[in-house]
């Protein structure tokens, strides 16, 4: 009873964490129908810049926050004009670029930082939910993740913009005729998904030590759930980070962490040979 | 003799979008059918059930008799069924010899069969003097003959056209009308995809129309012409 | 139509054409004998091993354009697969070359068989997510107690047992340049057969697929065959590779994995060379390697950035020159084999 507790509610708290990274994942999957094999360094990146910020700045926390996301973004927006604008009349282009970029961020924080992993201030203390005891942080991500979910969902039902960026992800060519300019909304999401590679990074890192290649596991995951989902599917998204949360939970719990790396590969190769589309994609 | 082709009741559905709403067609061997409606009525999604490249919701595909509803489009190939694809369709790196000779490489095991097989094809379409060249130096007419040389070299009982006379003069379309007129003659059945009426009224023998993803005529092209379902679709475009 | 373009170029000709390259390759296996120093003998060696990786690469990734992250996981299996079967059955490394091959490749084929199947980006970014997943495993536990964890696997290396025999001072060299003529004949044998392959009309349809897939698919070309083929061909080469490697470079360890190690430098030849046409390639995975290995003392782990900035560029520019070269080969291939059809008739 108590471990179904704990493998509820951690399963609920990674469940929402995968769902924001995933989220700003496929936003531009969705808008350029390409994956930017660059988001994981993303993540990364804006936990080493946090980092650099306090300790070696001595800037304020959420100064140092604020400061790491606007450059994350800012990294972010570099990354897609330079080198998956210009490269996405030819797919193969974009995942040798994006993950050159991938490499470059893990090398060159390699040589910078060391392979010793580095944490961020950890928001300390306990509460007791259900009778399991959850570090304050953790509940902290979750409200934040949530927040942002939140957000995002308003963002792209809710505005003009967020429209869209709904359009150009169902059709390029609808959306040119309805008079969208599609490279304009893959530049509104080359930002957005810095913001959330950003703010994912600086939550988990004081949760999950960064190293240069911490980068991967998460765009694995964020790459698992989007296929689940079904690419440009939202709800599907949401479905999928909560069956992906909930296995890795349980089968850490039952089989040891070490497995629980296979669950991503596991799960999109069962998805490619039973729902080539995901889980709830309407078949081409 | 039954007939060629047989589709039945084929349904296909994009989202909520009925692109194609249970028709029925049946082809005889050595016909030349038109297929006709306007922008968005179904007839490339008809198309693509028929080469297999979309799989239909409901209903069923016969081909000599046989289903074929589950084969994939290289079977249905290899079978007899041909298609060229809307604008131009080529490999655009490959020289116009490959673009030909590589579908009937894999439909003859017989490596020498395959290659005077691509010979006959590039004479019937009078590509030789362009087997070297790449696609991209050639004129629309040209890319079209290499499509439609490569619809040929499988040795199709049944020849898919999805709109190919778009882009082309008045002088070449009569060039492609003049090919496909032959090659009826020799018994080879055709479907031909058009926006318009004109050019197929002379040459087909029967017209399938298409509204909104059903048939709402199958006859004689005289006749189409005085049906007057037909005549309100095309208000303005006959 | 000219006579002139189907004219059919004489025996005699083409032998002499080759023969600047045969002169080359003369030279460059000369080498070990006109006193090339150890350590120089060893990276050629890595160098020809590589060339496998480079060729797998092409083979493939070059011509269906279906690029293969992946290729690490391939080399990796097959190199843990010469260290299991030497740890846990006791077979000597020269016996579990072979196998270890055919191990990682049936390994390969399994595992792509489903996003073979789908197009799109899906092959892609499942071959990346593989080999980073084994890394994780290798080390971690339960796995770590079997596969070796941090420290890999050791066991005696390819001949070692015979070099022992020999007096001292021989031995290094005897085992250098062995190795660098094993690994020189494969990576020969390898290249021709790809060479074959990658212009046959079996390359061609990889081709076709790469240029067009749905069009390819139909017209007649059974693609989803075409592609698990080519992939399990591709797959082989890269994992003859890493059994060779491992067999000649004990202990294994999980930095095989690592796509910087043995995926970057082979990337980089292809496609500075020109994706699908294996001769730029080859002849760029030499000089990218070498200059790679110069770079080490030079750059360190820059090095891997500096390739990985190169390596975007190229991307980014895709030098029309190479596409030119594969259309002037192209060229010659359809002559000879229309020429060929006048002749027989
Ligand atoms: N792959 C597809 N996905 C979604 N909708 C499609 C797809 N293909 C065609 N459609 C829709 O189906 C309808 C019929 O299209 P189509 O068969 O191409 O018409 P036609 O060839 O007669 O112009 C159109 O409304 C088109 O937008
Ligand atoms: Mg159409």
């Amino acid at each position: 009873m108590e471990e179904f507790k704990y493998i509820l509610i951690f399963g609920l708290l990674h469940s929402l964490t995968y769902l924001v990274f995933s989220l700003g994942f496929s936003l531009i999957f969705g808008v350029a129908r390409l994956p930017n094999l660059s988001y994981g360094a993303l993540y990364v990146f804006a936990g080493y810049a946090t980092y650099i910020f306090l300790t070696q700045l001595g800037l304020d926390f959420s100064l140092a926050v604020i400061a790491s996301t606007l450059l994350t973004a800012t990294t972010s927006f570099a990354v897609g004009e330079f080198t998956i604008k210009p490269a996405m009349k030819f797919p193969v282009s974009v995942f040798i670029t994006t993950m050159a970029v991938a490499y470059i961020f893990e090398e060159f924080f390699r040589i910078q930082m060391g392979l010793r992993p580095v944490t961020l201030p950890l928001y300390s203390g306990t509460t007791t939910v259900m009778g399991v005891p959850v570090s304050n942080h953790w509940l902290l991500v979750g409200l934040v993740s949530l927040l942002m979910v939140l957000a995002l969902l308003l963002f792209l039902f809710k505005t003009s913009i967020g429209r869209a960026v709904r359009a150009v992800a169902e059709s390029w060519e609808e959306s040119m005729r309805l008079g969208i300019n599609p490279l304009k909304v893959l530049r509104v999401t080359f930002l957005l998904s810095g913001v959330y590679a950003a703010l994912t990074g600086i939550l988990l890192t004081p949760l999950k030590a960064l190293t240069p290649g911490s980068g991967w596991t998460p765009l694995f995951t964020a790459f698992a759930v989007v296929v689940m989902g079904g690419i440009g599917n939202v709800l599907g998204t949401v479905i999928a980070s909560l069956i992906y949360g909930f296995t890795e939970q349980l089968v850490t719990y039952m089989l040891g962490g070490g497995i629980a790396r296979v669950v991503p590969l596991v799960l999109i190769v069962l998805v490619l040979v039973f729902r080539p589309h995901g889980l709830f994609g309407r078949g081409e | 003799m039954g007939k060629l082709l047989i589709c039945d009741n084929v349904t296909k559905r994009f989202g909520g979008l009925v692109a194609v709403n249970r028709v029925s067609v049946e082809v005889s061997r050595g016909e030349l059918l038109g297929l006709i409606g306007p922008n968005g009525s179904g007839k490339t999604t008809l198309v693509n059930l028929i080469s297999g490249v979309l799989a239909p919701d409901e209903g069923r595909v016969l081909f000599e008799g046989r289903d074929i509803t589950k084969l994939k489009p290289h079977e249905r190939v290899a079978l007899g069924i041909s298609r060229i694809f809307q604008g131009m369709r080529v490999y655009p790196y490959l020289p116009v010899y490959y673009n030909v000779e590589l579908s009937a490489r894999s439909v003859f095991k017989d490596a020498k069969l395959a290659r005077s097989k691509t010979i006959w094809a590039l004479t019937t379409t009078k590509l030789l003097a362009e087997t070297l060249e790449l696609p991209a130096n050639l004129t629309p007419y040209k890319i079209k003959m290499v499509e439609l040389a490569r619809a040929l070299v499988t040795n199709p009982k049944l020849v898919l056209l999805d709109e190919p006379f778009a882009g082309l003069s008045p002088e070449e379309v009569s060039e492609v009308i003049e090919i496909v007129r032959k090659l009826n003659g020799n018994g080879l059945t055709f479907i031909i995809v058009e926006h318009k009426l004109r050019y197929l009224m002379k040459i087909v023998g029967r017209v399938v129309v298409l509204n909104e993803g059903r048939k709402i005529f199958d006859g004689a092209p005289s006749e189409a012409v005085n049906n007057e379902e037909v005549s309100r679709v095309y208000f303005g475009v006959v | 139509m000219s006579k002139l373009v189907f004219a059919k170029p004489s025996k005699i000709k083409k032998v002499r054409k080759l023969l600047p390259s045969l002169a080359v390759v003369a030279i460059y296996l000369a080498l070990p004998i006109m006193g090339l120093s150890g350590f120089w003998i060893d990276v050629l060696t890595r160098v020809n091993i590589f060339l496998l990786i480079t060729l797998s690469l092409d083979l493939y990734s070059g011509t269906t354009l279906y690029l293969n992250l992946g290729v690490p996981f391939t080399v990796g299996a097959s190199a843990y697969a010469i260290a299991l079967l030497n740890r846990y059955l006791g077979i000597p490394v020269e016996y579990a070359i072979l196998p270890s091959a055919a191990i990682s490749a049936v390994l390969s084929f399994a595992i792509f068989i489903p996003s073979l199947r789908v197009r799109g980006a899906y092959f892609s970014i499942l071959s990346l997510l593989l080999p980073i997943i084994l890394a994780g495993l290798v080390t971690s536990q339960p796995f770590s107690l079997y596969l070796g964890g941090e420290g890999g696997i050791s066991y005696p290396p390819l001949f070692f047992s015979y070099a022992r025999t020999l007096p001292a001072r021989e031995r290094l060299f005897f085992l250098s340049a062995s190795y660098f003529y094993i690994s020189a004949a494969v990576a020969i044998v390898a290249y021709v057969i790809c060479y074959k392959v990658a212009y046959s009309d079996f390359g061609f349809m990889m081709r076709s697929i790469g240029q067009d897939e749905l069009l390819a698919e139909a017209s007649g070309i059974d693609t989803f065959r075409v592609k698990l083929v080519g992939f399990t061909a591709s797959s082989f080469l890269s994992a003859v590779a890493g059994a060779l490697y491992a067999a000649m470079r004990p202990p294994v360890t999980a930095d095989v994995f690592i796509p910087a190690n043995t995926l970057v430098p082979s990337l980089t030849a292809v496609i500075l060379g020109g994706m699908g046409t294996v001769v730029g390639p080859a002849i760029a995975n030499h000089l990218t390697l070498i200059t790679y290995e110069v770079l080490w003392g030079v750059l360190g782990r820059w090095r891997i950035i500096l390739y990985m900035c190169l390596l975007i560029v190229l991307v980014l520019l895709r030098p029309q020159g190479f596409v030119f070269y594969l259309y002037l080969r192209l060229k010659r291939a359809v002559s000879t084999k229309i020429s060929r059809l006048f002749e027989g008739a």
